[in-house]
């Protein structure tokens, strides 16, 4: 193309990205922050309680967090696009529901299940993107909206009875140890956040969804399809809350309709407290999958190691909160520095 | 300097973690006097501003007000010493009505009385007549034009009892007739004896309305409030850059034997163009003319697939074609689209140079299963970047931080990496400096003279005499006429407005 003729100038003063500063810039960064903060908490659990670093411990630890970071990489994935999904819980429940449906009632090989399952959460997933494109309004009033249709539709479709005649399979998943404390689904989890890291630095899917969501408009202009970006948002999303649920199934042995609180409510603060806690910017177009993870694992090992403290249930609710609002507020004096030294 | 300064600063210093933005700066500001305040992109207007209207405060130099020492301890502060300034960006609420925006700092006199409407539309309305603004004080905000929102500003300002009026780019989005009307009016203002700061890149406003000039250069005063008298353009931008203009003039170019790259007959918009005929043939430049709102950019966005072509053919090398979407017109039929709208539509502000220039080429750029890495990116757009000059300390920069004009470079760089054949180029230098569109200019000519077609959209009448090779007028969503451009500017210009005013051309001939 004609363009392409131009004779590049050899010297100018662009250079790759700066070394010295990356180094910096890393232990500035919020993961950084998280890895410190995880590190110091387990530093104090481990001679406060007893019992924090013992393999069972360990085992249950990992285990909730694979769930845990799977709820808040299902927010993630929306957020990116500066929405929310407020449906995650309810999307989550309605593939485990599926699942175990097509298991008991259409005794389907559990494989079969699983992919309908997921198949479910994608097909929820794109209700509420298409809505969102389609309407042009913000996805807070829709995945409100939808979280009740979902939540509403399952327990009428179901009769709010869950499916308890789950295969062997799942419960042994669940309760499989790997070298005595590691579980298996917190793998299944680091996988997804692995692919997800991929997409969304080495895949042109990835990138669009990122620049569709920081800046729709000049994202148009320069050739995506930002609907389309838009969608393929929830849809992941969709999937992820669903494989979420299917690893509570595999935790519980059953499919419940209330495994998510009323309406999947129960899955709300963990969905935001991960990407938050991470520095994923909610008015979209930036995300971090690694901050995600420390995240919501740093929120799963507080929870736990408080009840080891036995500090009451609710005295745990009411920190969480608060550390949703100290992160946010550490996260802004972060930002400030970064910018007046010129770092971000 | 025949009478005293109103306000004076000197030596004013204003340090930033890790940069000297001001280093000793002085300038002095006389009663009915208009002040030019120039200098490129990062030369330390905005900060000097800032400083005269208490946002920023001086790191070091002291400010006289009537020559007493003084000092602004925030912008109110500096309201309430008569100092007055209309921003760049609006700074109105567009929900609010007019009177409300001009009061707002007095809207009530207690938090538990109720805002006494009449009264305050009726006080709202000297201000605005003092300005000609035939408008009903109850109107939001919203439904003005640009223009009257820029002159309800003014009249904020003034019913603040300004005595210094700074006026931040006040022209940057007015039309040439709408220009003339601001001017008369700060004229008047000037008479009244109003000490009025006026800050521009536009040389000829300057010089045509200017009665004193402070530069700055890279934070220090190349001229300070020398009177304009004996002052011409060329001196002004030897201050501004250091050295005479570059950027070279007009010339002639034969392509009219080329092919043509996009063809328009009769076309028809749902944006309302009607009977729009245009070609673009390869390596020429045709300038799209005519005022802001009259379907420029609209029709370049109808071109791009953003809207829909209603009626007519519209050509691309020569077949007709019908453009669904924008990813179409890049990646099929290699249209790009320069947006004026750099920060709206142009970039992608928080992420960083490289994904900027490398956004239209990565389908193009994907290997199996969409995977892409940076470094295949900057494999191909690093080349342009250099090319351009564009200023940033690594690629990794967030591209919100960059100035104006290296912004503007990096929205150009990335559809040259892109290798479009048709590129469409909307008002290219609005907010950048002398030396960047000179540039750009120059980089124009050369990317035509390569081969590549570009449809050029612009309002500034000296730079679409600068650089087309064939004007197209647009007024009111039709095509009025076109003129083949000779370089003369007289000439073109007399003729260009005789087709917006297409009456008296008529009677005329």
């Amino acid at each position: 193309m004609s363009a392409q003729d131009l004779v590049p100038a050899s010297a100018g003063p662009l250079s790759p990205t700066g070394g010295g500063l990356s180094r910096t810039r890393f232990f500035l960064s919020n993961e950084f922050g998280l890895i410190l903060l995880i590190a110091a908490f387990v530093a104090v659990f481990a001679f406060t309680t007893r019992g924090f670093l013992s393999p069972f411990n360990l085992f249950s630890l990992g285990r909730n967090s694979a769930v845990n970071i799977m709820i808040g990489l299902s927010m993630m994935t929306v957020i990116v696009t500066g929405g929310l999904n407020l449906a995650v819980g309810a999307i989550g429940v309605c593939a485990a529901m599926v699942c175990g449906w097509m298991i008991e009632v259409l005794a389907l090989p559990w494989p079969l299940a699983v992919l309908g399952g997921l198949a479910l959460g994608a097909a929820l997933g794109f209700v509420n993107g298409w809505m969102v494109v389609r309407t042009g309004l913000h996805s807070f009033i829709i995945t409100l909206a939808t979280m009740s249709i979902f939540f509403g539709a399952m327990i009428f479709l179901t009769r709010a009875e869950s499916f308890r005649a789950m295969p062997e399979v799942f419960s042994a998943f669940g309760k499989m140890k790997l070298a005595t404390y590691l579980s298996p689904l917190l793998l299944v989890t680091l996988a997804c956040a692995l692919l997800l890291a991929w997409l969304y630095r080495f895949t042109v899917t990835g990138r669009e969804m990122l620049a569709a969501g920081a800046n729709p408009a000049a994202a148009e202009l320069s050739g995506i399809n930002v609907n389309r970006a838009v969608i393929l948002c929830h849809v992941l999303s969709g999937v992820l809350a669903g494989l979420a649920a299917l690893m509570l199934v595999t935790r519980n042995g059953a499919a419940i309709p209330s495994m998510a609180g009323q309406l999947g409510q129960d899955w709300l603060l963990p969905a935001f407290l991960g990407p938050v806690l991470g520095g994923t910017l909610l008015k979209g177009g930036k995300v971090s999958v690694l901050g995600t993870v420390l995240g919501a694992f740093l929120v799963t090992m507080l929870t736990s190691g408080l009840l080891m403290l036995q500090v009451g249930a609710f005295w745990v609710q009411t920190f969480l909160g608060l550390m949703l609002l100290v992160a946010v507020l550490l996260d802004k004096a972060r930002r400030s520095y970064l910018a007046r030294r010129n770092l971000a | 300097m025949t009478a005293t300064p109103i306000f004076r600063a000197e030596g004013i210093q204003k340090a930033f973690p890790g940069v000297l933005a001001l280093k000793g700066v002085d300038i002095s500001l006389h009663p009915g006097s208009i002040h030019a305040l120039l200098g490129e992109n990062g030369a330390g207007k905005s900060t000097l501003i800032k400083v005269i209207t208490g946002v920023h405060a001086p790191t070091a130099g002291k400010m006289y007000l009537d020559g007493a020492e003084t000092g602004f301890a925030s912008p109110r502060d500096a309201i309430a010493k008569g100092i007055g300034v209309v921003h760049q960006e609006r700074n109105l609420f567009p929900r609010f009505s007019v009177a409300e925006n001009i009061f707002l700092e007095q809207l009530a006199d207690s938090w538990v009385r109720p805002v006494d409407y009449a009264r305050l539309n009726r006080e709202a309305r000297p201000w605005l007549e003092s300005l000609e603004l035939d408008i009903d004080p109850a109107t939001p905000v919203s439904e003005l034009s640009v223009a009257r929102m820029q002159l309800v500003e003014i009249a904020k300002a003034l019913s603040l009892k300004s005595r210094v009026l700074l006026l931040d780019e006040p022209t940057a989005s007015l039309t040439s007739s709408e220009t003339d009307r601001l001017f008369t009016i700060l004229r008047r203002l000037r008479d009244d004896g109003t000490s009025l700061v006026f800050v521009s890149h536009k040389l000829e406003e300057v010089q045509e309305i200017c009665d004193r000039v402070t530069v700055l250069r890279d934070g220090e005063n190349a001229c300070d409030s020398r009177p304009m008298q004996g002052v011409d353009r060329n001196d002004l931008v030897q201050m501004m850059i250091g050295r005479a203009e570059s950027g070279g003039a007009w010339r002639h170019r034969d392509t009219e034997a080329q092919p043509e790259v996009l063809g328009l007959t009769g076309v028809a918009t749902a944006l309302g163009h009607r009977d729009i005929d245009l070609t673009v043939r390869k390596g020429e430049i045709v300038g799209l003319y005519g005022l802001i709102g009259v379907g420029r950019t609209e029709l370049a966005k109808c071109i791009m697939g953003q809207f829909a072509v209603t009626g007519g053919e519209l050509r691309v090398d020569g077949s007709a074609v019908r453009i669904g979407s924008v990813a179409e017109a890049i990646h099929r039929h290699g249209i790009g689209y320069i947006s004026e709208d750099r920060k709206g539509e142009g970039l992608i502000l928080q992420h960083t140079v490289l994904e900027n220039a490398g956004v239209p080429i990565w389908r193009k750029l994907a290997r199996a299963f969409g995977s892409l890495s940076d470094r295949r990116v900057e494999g191909v757009v690093t080349p342009f970047l250099r090319k351009l000059e564009v200023k940033t300390p690594s690629l990794a920069q967030t591209a919100g931080n960059l100035s104006g004009g290296n912004q503007q470079k990096i929205s150009v760089a990335k559809w040259l990496a892109a290798g479009v054949s048709l590129l469409i180029v909307d008002e290219p230098s609005v907010g950048i400096d002398i030396k960047t569109k000179a540039y750009l200019h120059d980089l124009l000519r050369e990317l035509a003279d390569n081969g590549t077609a570009i449809l050029l959209i612009s309002s500034d009448m000296p730079e679409m005499i600068a650089l087309a090779d064939r004007i197209a007028v647009m007024d009111g969503y039709r095509i009025r006429g076109e003129v083949a451009n000779t370089g003369v500017y007289r000439d073109i210009s007399r003729r260009i407005m005789d087709l917006i005013h297409g009456e008296s051309a008529a009677r005329a001939g």
